[in-house]
C-alpha cells in the first residue's frame, strides 16, 4: 500500500510543526516546573534550617521531603499534558475539516488521487495515533529526567528518589496515560482509538450530509457504544450474568473490534459513494 | 498571423478563405508546403478539428494536394489558382456593386470612382517606392 | 467518450439537476454554457466523483468511474486544489509522486510558457498566476480528458489570452475537453460542441460549426434564442 504510507507521511509533514511545538512546550514547562518548585523548595530549607536552625528531622516531619511527587499533579505538569490533549483533540477535527476550509480545497486534490479513498483515513488515523503515542514516549521518558533534574537542585537528605510507578501513583490522568502493565496500556489506547474511529466516521457523515450528517453522525456513535455496551446493559437488565468475567472481556474485545470494522466499512462507503465537495 | 474571426460564418470557411486571399496575393507560393493541422491550429488560433475540415474541404476543392506521407502542399494546378483568383475578384465585385446598386450609384459614376479611387492607390504605392 | 446520461440530484429540497444528458468526445472541446447556480460545476463535480448524484449514469469509455479513472481523467476546478504554503515545485512533485501519467517534461515547458517561477509559493501569487498553475498541474497529466470549471472567471485579459492560447497548441490536441463557463467570448471560435444550460436542465447541445453552415448563427445567437433574451 504505497499510496497509504506516501499520504501517512504527507499527514505527519502537516502537523509537524504543531508537533514541535507540543513537544517544546510540554519539555519547557515541565523542567520550568521542576526548578521552580525546587527552588522553592531549598529556599524553605535555607529558611528554617540555615536561617533559623531548625534540625533536618524536624524540617523532614514538618514540611516532608521533596520528590516529583511532590509536582505531579500540579499544574506544572498537568497542564502541559492537558494541554497537549486538547490540541490533538482539536486536531481530531481539524486534520479532516482543514481540507475544506481556509484558503485551500485541497478535499478535491486527496479526491481525484489514483488511489482507495480509504487510505486518506488510514492515513489521518495512523497520524493522530502517532502523535499520541510518541507524546506519551516522550513523557514516559520525560519523567525520569525531570527526577535527574530536581536530584541535582534538592540536596540530598531532602529529596526522595521516586520509581516511575511511584510517581504515578494516585488517580487522575496519569494512570489513564500511563497504565502500568502491557495489557492495560493496550486497553486504553485501543479504546482510545476506536473512539477516533467512530469521530471521523461521524465527520464523514457531516461532510457528506452536512446538517443531516451530524444527526447521523450522532446517531452512529450511539449505535456503535450501544453495540460494545450491549453486554453490560445485558448484565444491568437481567441481573444475571451468565458470563465469567474472562469470557466477558473476551466478548467485550470482540464487540469492539466489530464496531471498529464496521466503522471502517462505513467511513469507505461514504468517502466513496456520498462525500461531497 | 491572426485572424479576427467572426463567429457566424463556420470557422473553417474563414480558414479557407483566408488561404485563398493568401495564394491570390502570392503570400502563399504555388506548390509551397502548408503548415500541418496542428500548426496551423496553433498559429491561427484554431480548434485543430477546425483546422482539419478546413484542409479537408481545401483538398476537395483542389487547393491543395498531399501525396503519400509527405506534407500537404498549395496547388501549382494554374487553372485552380486562376479560379481562386476569379471567384475572390467576383465576390468582391459583387458585394461592391450591390452596395452602390443599393444606394443608387450610376454606372458612369462607379466606373469614376472606381479609376479614381485606383489611381491613388497607385500613387500612394510610388510614394512609398521612391521613399 | 464521457456519456452523461439523465442524472438528478438535489441539494436538500431544491431539485438542482433535473435529468441531464450530453455527451463529450476525445478530440472535441465540448463547452457547458450557462449563468452562474445553473449545475454547471455541480455536473463537473459529478463526473470527477466529487459529489454523489440521486439517479442516473456517469461513463468515462463506457465505464462508472473508479480510483484508476483518475489516470485517464483530470479536474481542474475553479479554486486552488494545493495547500498554499507549497511552492510551485513541492505541488509538482506531489502530483509526481501519485500519478503514473504525470509528464514533467510537459510541466517544466508549461512553467516556461506561463512565465512561471519554480519557488514561487502559490499562496504569493496572484490570481491569474494562480489558476496558470492550476492549469499546468491538470494538463501536465497525460489524460485522455480534461474539464475545467471556469478557466477565465476573476482573470485578468492578459492572463485569459494566454490561457486561450492553451486552447489552439498541443496542450489539448487528441484530448477531450469540457469546460464550463459563463462567458465565451475569449473561446467562441474554438467550441466544437455547445451545451447550453438552464435551471438544471439541457436546452440545446449542438456543433458549433454545424450551426454557422446550416443556419448561419453564431452560438451567442442560438443563445438569445434559447435563452429568450
Amino acid at each position: 500500500m504505497k499510496n497509504y504510507v506516501k499520504l501517512f507521511n504527507f499527514e505527519m509533514g502537516r502537523f509537524l510543526k504543531g508537533y514541535l511545538a507540543l513537544v517544546g512546550i510540554t519539555v519547557a514547562v515541565q523542567v520550568l516546573g521542576v526548578v521552580i518548585a525546587s527552588r522553592s523548595y531549598t529556599n524553605k530549607i535555607n529558611k528554617y534550617v540555615y536561617h533559623e536552625g531548625m534540625a533536618i528531622d524536624e524540617f523532614l516531619s514538618q514540611f516532608g521531603d521533596m520528590s516529583m511527587y511532590a509536582i505531579i499533579h500540579s499544574l506544572w505538569i498537568q497542564g502541559p499534558i492537558l494541554f497537549c490533549i486538547s490540541v490533538l483533540l482539536i486536531y481530531t477535527l481539524l486534520i479532516w475539516y482543514r481540507d475544506w476550509f481556509g484558503k485551500n480545497t485541497f478535499i478535491y486534490r486527496l479526491l481525484m488521487l489514483p488511489t482507495e479513498r480509504i487510505n486518506i483515513f488510514f492515513a489521518k488515523l495512523t497520524t493522530i495515533m502517532v502523535m499520541v503515542l510518541s507524546l506519551v514516549a516522550l513523557q514516559i521518558m520525560l519523567l525520569p529526567v525531570l527526577n535527574k533534574v530536581m536530584s541535582s537542585l534538592v540536596p540530598e537528605a531532602y529529596f526522595m528518589n521516586l520509581s516511575f510507578k511511584e510517581m504515578i501513583s494516585g488517580f487522575d490522568v496519569l494512570t489513564i496515560l500511563f497504565p502500568f502493565s502491557f495489557s492495560d496500556f493496550m486497553i486504553h489506547y485501543g479504546l482510545g482509538l476506536l473512539a477516533v474511529t467512530l469521530l471521523f466516521t461521524a465527520i464523514l457523515f457531516e461532510r457528506s450530509f452536512r446538517l443531516k450528517g451530524i444527526v447521523y453522525g450522532i446517531l452512529y456513535i450511539a449505535l456503535s457504544l450501544l453495540i460494545i455496551f450491549s453486554p453490560v446493559i445485558m448484565i444491568a437488565i437481567t441481573e444475571k450474568s451468565y458470563l465469567y468475567p474472562l469470557e466477558l472481556f473476551y466478548l467485550e474485545l470482540i464487540l469492539c473490534v466489530l464496531v471498529f470494522i464496521m466503522s471502517i466499512l462505513t467511513s469507505r462507503f461514504l468517502l466513496n459513494k456520498k462525500i461531497t465537495v | 498571423m491572426g485572424l479576427k474571426f467572426n463567429n457566424r460564418d463556420p470557422v473553417y470557411m474563414q480558414v479557407i478563405q483566408y488561404f485563398k486571399i493568401q495564394i491570390a496575393k502570392g503570400t502563399i507560393e504555388p506548390g509551397e508546403e502548408v503548415p500541418s493541422r496542428r500548426e496551423l491550429a496553433n498559429q491561427l488560433k484554431i480548434n485543430p478539428n477546425t483546422a482539419q475540415r478546413a484542409y479537408k474541404e481545401m483538398e476537395e476543392e483542389g487547393l491543395i494536394f498531399t501525396e503519400g506521407n509527405l506534407p500537404s502542399r498549395v496547388t501549382k494546378d494554374d487553372r485552380v489558382l486562376r479560379a481562386v483568383r476569379e471567384e475572390l475578384i467576383m465576390e468582391a465585385t459583387e458585394t461592391f456593386i450591390q452596395t452602390m446598386h443599393s444606394i443608387n450609384v450610376s454606372l458612369d459614376e462607379v466606373v469614376q470612382r472606381v479609376t479614381d479611387n485606383y489611381q491613388s492607390h497607385l500613387e500612394e504605392g510610388e510614394k512609398d517606392d521612391r521613399s | 467518450m464521457i456519456e452523461v446520461k439523465n442524472i438528478k440530484k438535489n441539494y436538500g429540497r431544491r431539485e438542482v439537476l433535473k435529468g441531464v444528458s450530453f455527451t463529450a468526445n476525445k478530440g472535441e472541446i465540448t463547452c457547458l454554457i450557462g449563468v452562474n447556480g445553473v449545475g454547471k460545476t455541480t455536473i463537473m463535480n459529478a463526473i470527477m466523483g466529487l459529489t454523489p448524484i440521486k439517479s442516473g449514469e456517469i461513463l468515462i469509455e463506457g465505464k462508472p468511474l473508479d480510483k484508476t479513472s483518475y489516470e485517464k481523467i483530470t479536474f481542474i476546478p475553479d479554486a486552488i486544489t494545493m495547500l498554499p504554503q507549497m511552492k510551485i515545485s513541492d505541488a509538482m512533485a506531489f502530483m509526481n509522486d501519485y500519478y503514473q501519467c504525470w509528464n514533467q517534461k510537459r510541466a517544466n515547458d508549461m512553467l516556461k510558457f506561463f512565465r512561471l517561477e519554480k519557488e514561487s509559493r502559490i499562496s504569493e501569487l496572484s490570481k491569474g498566476n494562480r489558476a496558470k498553475v492550476n492549469l499546468l498541474l491538470g494538463l501536465a497529466l497525460d489524460v485522455d480528458y480534461v474539464l475545467m470549471d471556469e478557466p477565465f472567471s476573476g482573470i485578468d485579459i492578459f492572463s485569459r489570452e494566454q490561457i486561450a492560447e492553451v486552447f489552439t497548441s498541443h496542450l489539448i490536441e487528441n484530448r477531450g475537453v469540457i469546460i464550463t463557463t459563463h462567458e465565451i467570448h475569449d473561446i467562441e471560435h474554438l467550441i466544437d460542441k455547445a451545451v447550453l444550460l438552464d435551471e438544471g436542465v439541457i436546452l440545446k447541445e449542438f456543433n458549433a460549426e454545424d450551426v454557422r453552415e446550416n443556419e448561419g448563427k453564431s452560438i451567442v445567437d442560438v443563445m438569445r434564442e434559447v435563452f429568450h433574451v
